[in-house]
């Protein structure tokens, strides 16, 4: 599975479980899902794309 | 001198959901099986909902050969990330000593499994106090 893949699918679990857990109303939930979730992908798309110019040097020795 | 009737009655504190011994199986059936104190307060939808979702975070974690974190002499990090880890309760247990389940740190996914099974433990522990607010009647 990408990386990419594996992102979006923890944001929507993660997005999902606190639109339950904080809202009641089935608007006021799937709002915040979508600022979650959209925050949360978009979010590791633009930090990922600000730490593009930057080599990704030597694999991290295995503890 | 008195005000007269411009100041607001202050409000009662709601009466608690259930009885006190009844609270505290709502609460440690949460941390047992995700989504069972909902289930119990009769939030069946909901619970169903935070079960499931747990169950995913666990399944992909273990999918991914992530890490289940246990104590590790010298590493006081350690000791919260088992806390952390333990917040899923009957799964976790299942897990470590019934399917003997280790991770695998040579994994491909093994970093992204670890966030996974950390973060369903998490889950199941804001679960656990979102039951305890219920309880109390501070939400609903």
């Amino acid at each position: 599975m990408s990386h990419f893949l594996l992102m979006v699918l923890y944001a929507l679990v993660v997005s999902l479980f606190f639109a339950l857990l904080w809202r009641r109303g089935r608007r006021e939930q799937i709002k915040l899902f979508l600022q979650i979730f959209l925050g949360m992908v978009g979010g590791g798309l633009l930090v990922a794309w600000l730490m593009y110019p930057f080599p990704s040097g030597p694999p991290a020795p295995i503890p | 001198m008195a005000e007269s009737g411009s100041a607001p009655a202050p409000q009662a504190p709601a009466p608690p959901v259930v009885p006190a011994g009844n609270a505290a199986v709502a609460v440690l059936s949460a941390w047992l099986i995700p989504g069972l104190g909902h289930f119990y307060l009769k939030r069946r939808l909901r619970g169903l909902a935070f079960f499931v979702l747990v169950l995913v975070a666990v399944l992909v974690g273990c999918r991914l050969e992530g890490n289940l974190y246990q104590v590790v002499a010298g590493q006081p990090l350690t000791i919260l990330a088992t806390l952390a880890s333990m917040g899923m309760g009957f799964i976790y247990f299942l897990l470590r000593y019934a399917l003997h389940y280790q991770g695998n740190i040579m994994g491909a996914g093994y970093e992204y499994g670890t966030a996974f099974l950390l973060t369903a433990g998490l889950m199941n522990l804001l679960l656990v106090l979102d039951v305890w607010d219920i309880v109390r009647g501070k939400k609903e």
